[in-house]
């Protein structure tokens, strides 16, 4: 007992050197970040491949975005008529709905739905990539793979995610609407009507966009960044073969939707007070 | 035709088999002898065993020498031709170490036109060399010379640019599962010439023709759609695409049957006849290795335990060298 205990380095050099560990990774993380989006702007540019990946994680995303976002605009509106309904207003369902599924459902769920259906799709072709040794064939061909491989999916998620928001949140508002005219006999004209009041009270920038989408914007923008680098990261550091392949594509999913939750805290923070009313 | 009837034959391994099998008759299945006796009698006959089994394996080298012996001549027309002064790949003093240390003092020389087969245990670092080879790896000491530059002290961007001037065939082929044997083939020309859509596919199709694979047949198919061997070939075409000056094999021949095995060494050989490559081969497949090395490198305990033709290889007396080509 005494003699394997000697053997074990002590607490804190194991507690040193699994923090560098950690801090390393984070490096890593970040480094590969940076390059992916560095490569954006450099030759050669695989515009293909880009457009590939715009249809993989944004058109096939769009099945599941549209139900996830209908039915939350209904059950927000379901929800928000039998609170406003003891204040006697429910009228302003239109207003709650939109700052809601614009603000913030929009694009956590987008967030959430894309993590789970195009972050683990990345990270398991990457890895399975990795473990058959396509990645290092794309080295010893001559071809960075981060430029191959990472650009082009980073770049099509920060410009997809936002556009799946925005038809979230439309279709979110459209669900509220179908709900509020049908269940709580709101008219559309007046629904759409709060919505819109509920639009432009945040103010605008630049005198015509909306202060709402752009925060409704923004969000997505990061968290399209934060799921493909996360895949990608994962993904090509695979190793011990399809357990390892299983392993990324677990971790992709859960580091990506913790980062969409505690990001989208921090986000609204700063975002609130740039476009404080 | 790369395909040879001669490929059908044992590897040497199997010709030292019945040696072991059938030992010969002994003292000991006639009259009952002391203990002393019967160890001594054991003994003795493990020695005849050893010795029998080691003359058989240099019988097989040396009709698997013979079998090459033209190719083994022109090798030595060719070396004589060339001179000592053409280094195509060095590696000079290499030590790596990742947890432990994986390669130590590791040093040989690759001249025009020469394959070198490495060869060892599982675990030896033998893929490690290709990888420093490829600068894919950087060694702690030492250096790698490719065409008399140093590689070690690349950056990223130029070591992409000397590996355009490799080939690399892997063990498993690593061909792109997403694409066609066509695409796979066109990539390397695709991403570093200005070939045009037509240039490019009358080359697709001549790497194809090389490594005997018809190109209307298998241009448009998946990697997933072809056999093992078909896709190491595929993997050759791939390699030699852009007409590089150096290829690399890792163990081109693994997970093979015999047949498919004499095609791939074939193939290397052609591929080395023809266009005069400089290869690196990491095998296990000794009989190959003899049919298509100009150099034999023996990697051991993380050093290289021999380096030398393959005539040199069957010549030695090294217990190790022994040992390790009776294991096959």
């Amino acid at each position: 007992m005494h003699r394997h205990a000697a053997r074990l380095p002590p607490l804190t050099e194991r507690f040193a050197q699994a923090t560098k560990a950690k801090l390393r990774t984070v490096q890593d993380y970040f480094s590969l970040a940076g390059r992916a989006i560095g490569f954006i702007f450099a030759r050669p540019f695989y515009g293909q491949d880009v457009i590939q990946q715009m249809d993989e994680i944004g058109v096939k995303s769009l099945g599941i975005v549209l139900l996830t976002g209908f039915f939350t605009g209904m059950v927000l509106a379901l929800q928000s008529s039998v609170q406003l309904q003891t204040f006697g207003a429910t009228m302003y369902i239109g207003r709650l709905v939109s700052a809601s599924m614009i603000r913030e459902l929009g694009p956590v769920l987008a967030g959430l739905m894309v993590a789970g259906r195009v972050g683990s799709g990345i990270a398991a072709q990457l890895g399975s990539m990795r473990v058959t040794e396509q990645i290092d064939a794309l080295n010893t061909l001559g071809t960075d793979p981060i430029k191959k491989l990472v650009t082009p999916r980073v770049l099509a998620a920060l410009i997809m995610l936002p556009i799946l928001t925005i038809i979230n949140d439309f279709v979110g508002i459209l669900g509220g609407n179908l709900i509020s005219s049908l269940l709580v006999g709101i008219p559309s004209g007046l629904y759409w009507r709060t919505v819109w009041e509920q639009i432009a009270s945040d103010g605008f920038t630049l005198h015509f966009i909306p202060n709402d989408f752009v925060q409704g914007i923004m969000k997505p923008f990061v968290f399209g960044g934060v799921i493909s680098i996360s895949a990608c990261y994962f993904g090509l550091n695979t190793t011990g073969g399809t357990e390892g392949v299983g392993q990324s594509t677990t971790r992709t999913v859960v580091l990506s939707s913790i980062l969409i939750l505690i990001l989208d805290y921090f986000l609204t923070q700063i975002l609130l007070s740039l476009f404080a009313p | 035709m790369i395909d040879d009837p001669r490929d059908e034959g044992p590897p040497p391994g199997d010709a030292a088999a019945p040696a072991v099998e059938t030992p010969p008759p002994t003292e000991a299945s006639s009259a009952p002898a002391a203990p002393e006796k019967r160890d001594q009698n054991r003994r003795s006959e493990g020695r005849r065993i050893t010795e029998r089994k080691s003359e058989n394996v240099r019988a097989a080298i040396r009709d698997e020498l013979a079998e090459d012996a033209p190719e083994a001549e022109e090798r030595q027309a060719e070396k004589q031709a060339h001179g000592e002064s053409d280094a195509i790949i060095e590696l000079n003093h290499i030590y790596l170490a990742f947890d432990a240390p994986i390669l130590e003092d590791v040093s040989f020389v690759a001249r025009q036109g020469e394959t070198i087969c490495i060869v060892g245990e599982s675990g030896t670092g033998k893929s490690t060399i290709l990888k420093l080879i490829l600068r894919l790896l950087v060694p702690e000491k030492g250096g790698v010379c490719i065409g008399g530059k140093d590689i070690t002290s690349l950056t990223f961007a130029e070591a992409l640019e000397v590996r355009q001037t490799m080939g690399m065939v892997f063990q498993g082929a690593a061909l792109f599962d997403s694409m066609s044997v066509f695409e796979n083939i066109a990539y390397p020309l695709r991403e570093h010439t200005e070939l045009d859509d037509d240039e490019i596919e009358q080359r697709v199709r001549e790497k194809l023709q090389f490594v005997d694979l018809d190109p209307d047949r298998v241009m448009e198919q998946l990697p997933s759609e072809l056999s093992g061997g078909m896709r190491k070939r595929v993997g050759v075409a791939r390699g030699m695409a852009d007409n590089p000056q150096i290829m690399l094999y890792d163990e081109p021949t693994s997970g093979l049957d015999p047949l498919t095995t004499g095609t791939i060494t074939r193939l290397i050989m052609k591929l080395q006849r023809e266009l005069n490559v400089t290869s690196v081969v990491v095998s296990h497949d000794i009989r190959s290795v003899f049919r298509m090395a100009t150099k034999v490198a023996v990697l051991n305990e993380r050093r290289i335990a021999f380096f030398g033709t393959p005539e040199e290889m069957a010549a030695s007396d090294d217990k190790y060298l022994r040992d390790f080509l009776g294991g096959y």
